[in-house]
């Protein structure tokens, strides 16, 4: 394992690059993120539409969702891989078309639990918001969401870890994300499955892990600041009852 | 400042509020009673449109509210608000609870905004609780802190739609105490409440409603001395049954 490793470390974490396109590991992180910073503020709409009174914009929406919802996302990555250069004429990269293909399928996946998120908020927290004269997105913005979101970071973080081993069906297009990689290595030493898969799985596990560690940090501090206990850098809250006012912050 | 002419609303079949006609003059107390489900609190809702009305016309300083060139967030941020449940934001702490509206509908510099809460909290009586989360706070002084958000505006009315309902018995003191300053002070003043002490030390006038309608107003010594509406004689008979 270490021998495969060893000679293989390179293929693994960035591809042929800088010879060849860039691969591996690395493409495996871009291509994840790269997905998840376009779909977040897609499920944002997407999750507003779908709440939305006006049915112009829940009508799509909707359809969008238990379109997305009713397919695998195998047939997403098809679509994409042979109707986009259909449409466009234009030949269009294995790394877009997964790309879109996990933003179309993110999207609908993350708008719902936002949605959720949204909807589980008390009714009189619109309505305060509203009776202090905030617009509709000011609400949104200043009140919904900050708290919605937050509430739902659980559920969003399962979702990134399923994008980032989602990521891993590039593979049958040709991305030479990290899974595309491992079978390079396997077709060419054939007789080391195991191990091969192994470092696989365990790179998958360790790039899942770190990230679910990140948010879960994100979670505790947000939770920690809205105890009081880390505003601004400010005493914590024991300290407020005594503490004189600060007027500027 | 606050005048219902004609006001009816209506939930599907329900008749929700019945032909009221009815108004707060500026300066003036008024307490809105009755039984639960009478419309007070459909009533209160309707004057800064938390509630649309189905048929009538309610002006606020003698301006339409449904008035289509009406700013309704210009407009509503003018109305103080205070709901049964506070509705304070908690991911927001109490300065920001009271600085997100003025700093954000009528564009005042943070400093200064934050500058006014702060006397605010004073006059609330929860200056050190500036920096704390809703929370972490009691009822009484979440409620507190709502009262000070919604007199953050400099609202010419401020309406309370229950205000203590929700509250702890040994809260409700504190809050009805930072009403009855206000009060004093001669601000206009609409509250729907089932504090009968409150009214009859604090209102103008009180307005008995049932079912969607304004039954009985009059003044506080009045209403509960000699009410003249048989409904009203027995919604009093049972309070004092308690």
């Amino acid at each position: 394992m270490y021998a495969i490793l060893r000679d293989n470390w390179t293929l693994l974490l960035i591809g042929q690059y800088p010879y060849g396109p860039l691969g591996g590991l690395a493409l495996t992180v871009l291509l994840s993120l790269s997905a998840l910073v376009i779909a977040f503020p897609l499920s944002i709409l997407v999750a507003l539409a779908r709440i939305s009174p006006l049915r112009a914009l829940s009508a799509p929406a909707t359809a969008w969702v238990y379109t997305v919802r009713g397919i695998p996302l195998l047939m997403v990555v098809f679509w994409v891989y042979f109707l986009v250069p259909a449409l466009t004429g234009y030949p269009v990269t294995g790394f877009m078309t997964m790309l879109c293909a996990l933003v179309i399928y993110d999207a609908a996946y993350l708008g719902e639990v936002i949605r959720a998120g949204i909807e589980a908020l008390p009714k009189g927290q619109t309505e305060a918001a509203r009776a202090l004269g905030l617009s509709y997105l000011g609400t949104i913005r200043a009140v919904i969401l900050p708290q919605a979101l937050y509430n739902v970071v659980p559920s969003m973080v399962t979702q990134l870890v399923s994008t980032i081993k989602e990521t891993s069906l590039g593979y049958i297009i040709n991305v030479q994300e990290i899974s595309f990689a491992a079978d390079q290595i396997n077709n060419r030493l054939l007789t080391k499955p195991f191990p091969i898969y192994l470092i696989l799985a365990l790179s998958y596990f360790a790039l899942c892990y770190a990230l679910t560690q990140f948010a879960h940090y994100l979670e505790r501090r947000v939770t920690r600041k809205r105890r009081g206990v880390l505003t601004k850098g400010k005493p914590g809250i024991g300290a407020l009852a005594s503490a004189p006012m600060p007027v500027d912050n | 400042m606050i005048k219902f002419s004609n006001v009816n609303k209506w939930y599907g079949e329900y008749h929700a509020l019945v032909d009221i006609h009815a108004e707060v003059k500026k300066g003036e107390v008024v307490v809105v009673c009755g039984p639960s489900g009478s419309g007070k609190s459909t009533l209160i809702r309707t004057v800064n449109r938390l509630e649309e009305i189905g048929r009538g016309k309610i002006t606020f300083e003698g301006q339409d509210i449904h008035d289509k060139h009406l700013n309704l967030n210009m407009f509503r941020s003018r109305v103080g608000f205070v709901f049964q449940q506070f509705n304070l934001f908690p991911h927001l702490s109490v300065l920001d609870n009271i600085t997100l509206s003025p700093i954000r509908v009528r564009g005042l510099k943070r400093a200064e905004a934050e500058h006014k809460a702060i006397t605010l909290l004073t006059r609330v009586g929860l200056e050190g609780k500036a920096n704390a989360y809703p929370p972490q706070l009691s009822g009484g002084q979440q409620q507190r802190v709502a009262i000070a958000r919604a007199l953050a505006m400099d609202p010419p009315a401020m309406l309370f739609d229950e205000p203590t309902s929700a509250l702890d018995p040994e809260m409700v003191g504190e809050v009805l105490s930072v009403m009855k300053n206000l009060a004093h002070e001669g601000m206009t003043m609409m509250c729907v409440t089932h504090e009968m002490g409150f009214a009859r030390e604090v209102a103008d006038r009180v307005w008995f409603m049932d079912a969607g309608q304004i039954l009985e107003t009059g003044t506080p010594d009045d209403f509960f001395s000699k009410p003249q509406h048989p409904r009203a004689q027995r919604f009093l008979s049972d309070l004092h049954a308690h």
